[in-house]
């Protein structure tokens, strides 16, 4: 396996090993960013294959591994929240729909984890982003807000009300755990 | 004495005008710039009817949230936002704020709105400028243990547009009667 | 507790391999891309020499309509930011309102 930073520099010579290396070296982050967002796995995964497609026209423009992977993730939110927006707002989407987002098996309440993955489906597109960027690809705020282009300020009040909307929606599951807090 | 007759007649016609001038939509927003270097949020935006209409140039109908804005500014003529939050609990001045009320009780405005909310801990007060039948200024003062916030809009306002906010620029919909779906 | 509930999110949101075969469609994908043609030596020294004289040209223009277009963004952007504060307080307002119209749900008073 070639090592990734020699990976950028070999693909952007044209090597197509290096590129299929950088494929599978980032494909899992750009598929689950597609999934969670679209919440279809046809869909995910023609977006992420299109985000890779961009990536290799692209190449030239990619300085160095933490640009990839800024590219990588500001490209698959921004084209999906454009798909989002072409499509009906809020649609409610079903427990059963929610079988193909489902993690590996780990610790923790799967029935919550299910849940919680569900609640998260129904935000709108933009606090959606914010919430994968900062749970499932661990960015800071600031991160978040250069990834999207979009005030530090925004980013926290969005995170802020997601957070309340999450809460509220699963106190059913469990309501003893997870009370708000004042800030 | 008929000059003197005729600067007497000028200077009651200036205040009769006066008193019947349209009243003030822009209020005077100090720019609170020792607050600014104490807050840890801090949101200072002024926008008069020049900057509207460059703003409205770049708004992209295909994008939901700028499509909503466009229909609403569009018989504005100015949008203010001072916007405050600190670290710790009423650590501003309350006096900056409560100027900016008394400019709220000049003729024309009226308070519409006056609500406390516990769980938010927050008060919200909001103004509406009626000139001849018209609302053309709204403002919005919300008050917080650790921040404010005052809103001043010029112009001409569909208070059920900004109302419909909610939903746009990625607020979500608190769906305050709508039940989570059963689980399995 | 944030931290659990924190924890409980990325748990949920740990990700996930899509299908075996997906950098093999990707790779198939940009095979089938269509690829530049070769231009003879000259043509293409001929057509650099053209694209610099006009690129000039272009540039000067270029970037005013960038610093114009700057101006117009941070403008909308600042709107756009105005209009989400102003939404913001009028939803804690509404939600106050109703929460009246909801004993229970909250708690607040109104004039």
């Amino acid at each position: 396996m070639i090592p990734t930073d020699d990976s950028l520099l070999a693909a952007r010579a044209g090597a197509p090993a290096a590129f299929t290396a950088l494929v599978r070296k980032h494909q899992r982050s750009v598929y689950s960013l597609a999934l969670r967002m679209l919440t279809d796995r046809h869909k995910a995964e023609d977006l992420a294959q299109e985000v890779f497609l961009q990536l290799h026209r692209s190449l030239h423009s990619i300085e160095s591994d933490a640009h990839l992977l800024f590219w990588l993730r500001r490209v698959t939110t921004n084209r999906a929240i454009d798909r989002l927006r072409q499509e009906p707002r809020y649609v409610a989407v079903s427990l059963e729909a929610c079988t193909d987002l489902e993690s590996e098996r780990h610790e923790g309440d799967p029935l919550l984890q299910r849940r919680l993955r569900e609640v998260i489906a129904q935000l709108p597109p933009v606090p959606r982003a914010v919430v994968l960027l900062r749970y499932q690809e661990d960015l800071d705020p600031t991160e978040i807000a250069r990834t999207l282009g979009m005030p530090i300020n925004s980013v926290k009040s969005h995170l802020k009300r997601s957070l309340a909307v999450l809460r509220a929606r699963i106190r059913d599951i469990a309501p003893t755990d997870f009370e708000t807090r004042p800030t | 004495m008929r000059t003197h007759s005729r600067k007497w007649l000028c200077l009651l016609l200036l205040i009769a005008r006066a008193a019947t001038a349209a009243p003030q939509a822009q209020l005077q927003l100090p720019g609170f710039e020792s607050l600014a270097a104490q807050a840890s949020e801090s949101v200072n935006i002024t926008l008069d009817s020049n900057l509207l209409g460059l703003a409205a140039r770049f708004l992209d109908s295909n994008k939901p949230e700028d499509a909503a804005a466009r229909e609403l500014i569009g018989g504005l003529k100015g949008i203010y936002v001072r916007s405050y939050t600190f670290d710790r609990d009423f650590t501003y001045p309350s006096a900056d704020v409560e100027r900016v009320r008394k400019q709220l009780s000049a003729p024309g405005w009226q308070r519409v709105v006056e609500v406390h909310s516990r769980k938010e801990q927050a008060n919200v007060d909001i103004y509406i400028l009626m000139d001849q039948g018209k609302a053309n200024g709204l403002a919005l003062i919300s008050s917080e243990p650790r921040g404010f916030t005052i809103v001043n809009i010029v112009g001409s306002i569909d208070l059920q547009k900004l109302h419909r906010l909610e939903g746009h620029f990625g607020i979500p919909r608190l769906p305050l009667d709508e039940k989570p779906s059963p689980t399995p | 507790m944030s931290n659990d509930f924190d924890q409980q999110l990325r748990d949920a949101l740990r990700p996930v391999d899509p299908d075996e075969s997906f950098t093999r469609r990707v790779m198939s994908r940009i095979a089938n891309e269509p690829t530049r043609s070769r231009r003879p030596q000259r043509a293409r020294w001929a057509c650099v020499a053209l694209a610099a004289s006009v690129l000039l040209g272009i540039v000067i223009f270029h970037h005013w309509q960038l610093q114009r277009e700057q101006h117009g963004i941070e403008a909308r952007n600042q709107l756009i930011e105005a209009l989400r504060v102003t939404g913001e307080k009028l939803d804690i307002a509404y939600r106050a309102i109703n929460e009246d119209s909801h004993p229970g749900a909250g708690e607040s008073s109104r004039t």
